[in-house]
């Protein structure tokens, strides 16, 4: 398969591959997911995929426990990492006023996740640390809708 | 020595270098790495945190290793580190750690396979004379038992490319437990994709 890039086998933890075949059913993916609860849908193409990715919330073995959070993308340069910044407004009250402030998050991302770009609008939940900044994970994507441009797309 | 987990000393995520404002914790500590040889067992005990023990184990030779498609354990001597995903020196050095492909001796699934299947395996082609089958295929056994294992002789077969390894007398397998923490080196014979892709890694 294609997604044998690293120097050890790559495979889904705990799930047996290698069991003697009675029947037909070596054909079929024998693939582990799960739904993360919460109401997210696990995607399709977690499901139906070959990607192997233990930090995935739905084929891998990380819990979603905690906040729920949502923001812009900025970049989607890491692999299977993305950052997002989540804009708020910060009242003083000397003033009476608002003033913007914004706080990067670096999250996970699923290979579930296909045809994610710059801009889009995304659901993070909170799991454990998967690195030294990472500690949440993409649930859902809401891409950017180009109103009156739709002609005009990124090669 | 003085190996510390903390994080302290990294930088932070905005770059920013950060101030030492406390020494080092006891339950920060970090040991020095085990790097299990092969050889006759050695293993030297820790106490841990909470009065609990690791088995440290310096020196093994032996293991656990399970055949998953036939569902069955058996203690082999481990023959020798073949590859290592993470670094080559450990392979040159023979470093035992999970996830290590290692060569073990075939002989233990070979003699559980032929009493329990009653048919050789491993069998060398075309190398003269057809070896004598062993004894253990060819004993006397109770009408029941003999009953028994012909019924199981439908589910016999074994793939070709660990046909070859019984033939040879060394299997491949990966560890799966960590030396360093349990004083074992258990594992499970490689099989499928997974052998195929580590052949193909060793060919080269």
């Amino acid at each position: 398969m294609s997604e044998q890039i690293e120097k050890a086998f790559q495979k889904q933890q705990g799930i047996f591959q290698n069991a003697k075949v009675a029947g037909k059913k070596s054909v079929k993916n024998n693939r582990w997911y799960k739904e993360v609860g919460l109401g997210f849908k696990t995607p399709k193409e977690a499901i139906e995929g070959h990607y192997i990715d233990k930090k995935c919330p739905f084929t891998g073995d990380v819990s979603i426990r905690g906040r729920i959070l949502t923001g812009e993308i900025i970049s989607t340069k890491m692999k299977r990492t993305i950052i997002i910044r989540r804009e708020y407004l910060h009242f003083i009250s000397k003033y009476n006023r608002y003033e913007k402030r914004h706080k990067n998050l670096a999250a996970h991302m699923s290979p579930a996740f296909i045809g994610v770009q710059q801009g889009d609008s995304v659901t993070v939940g909170q799991c454990r640390p998967l690195s030294k900044t990472v500690r949440f994970n993409v649930l859902k994507v809401q891409k950017k809708v180009v109103k009156g441009a739709k002609n005009f797309a990124k090669f | 020595m003085g190996i510390s987990r903390d994080s302290r000393h990294k930088r932070s995520a905005s770059g920013a270098k950060r101030a030492q404002y406390r020494k080092k914790r006891k339950f920060e500590l970090g040991r020095q790495a085990a790097n299990t040889k092969l050889g006759a067992k050695r293993i030297h005990e820790v106490r841990t945190r909470g009065g609990n023990r690791k088995f440290r184990a310096m020196r093994l030779d032996a293991g656990n290793f399970s055949w998953g498609s036939e569902a069955i354990s058996r203690k082999t001597r481990i023959v020798a580190v073949v590859y290592n995903a993470s670094n080559n020196e450990l392979v040159r050095t023979g470093t035992l750690v999970k996830n290590a492909i290692v060569q073990i001796d075939a002989t233990p699934f070979r003699q559980w396979y032929e009493a329990h299947y009653a048919t050789p395996i491993g069998a060398r082609k075309g190398k003269g004379a057809v070896k004598v089958e062993s004894e253990e295929i060819n004993k006397a056994r109770s009408n029941h038992v003999q009953r028994k294992i012909e019924s199981r002789k439908a589910d016999a077969k074994v793939d070709p490319a660990l046909d070859h390894q019984f033939a040879a007398g060394r299997l491949y397998a990966c560890l799966s437990s960590r030396p360093g923490q349990s004083g074992r080196a258990d594992g499970y014979i490689l099989e499928g994709q997974e052998l195929a892709f580590y052949i193909r890694k060793l060919k080269k």
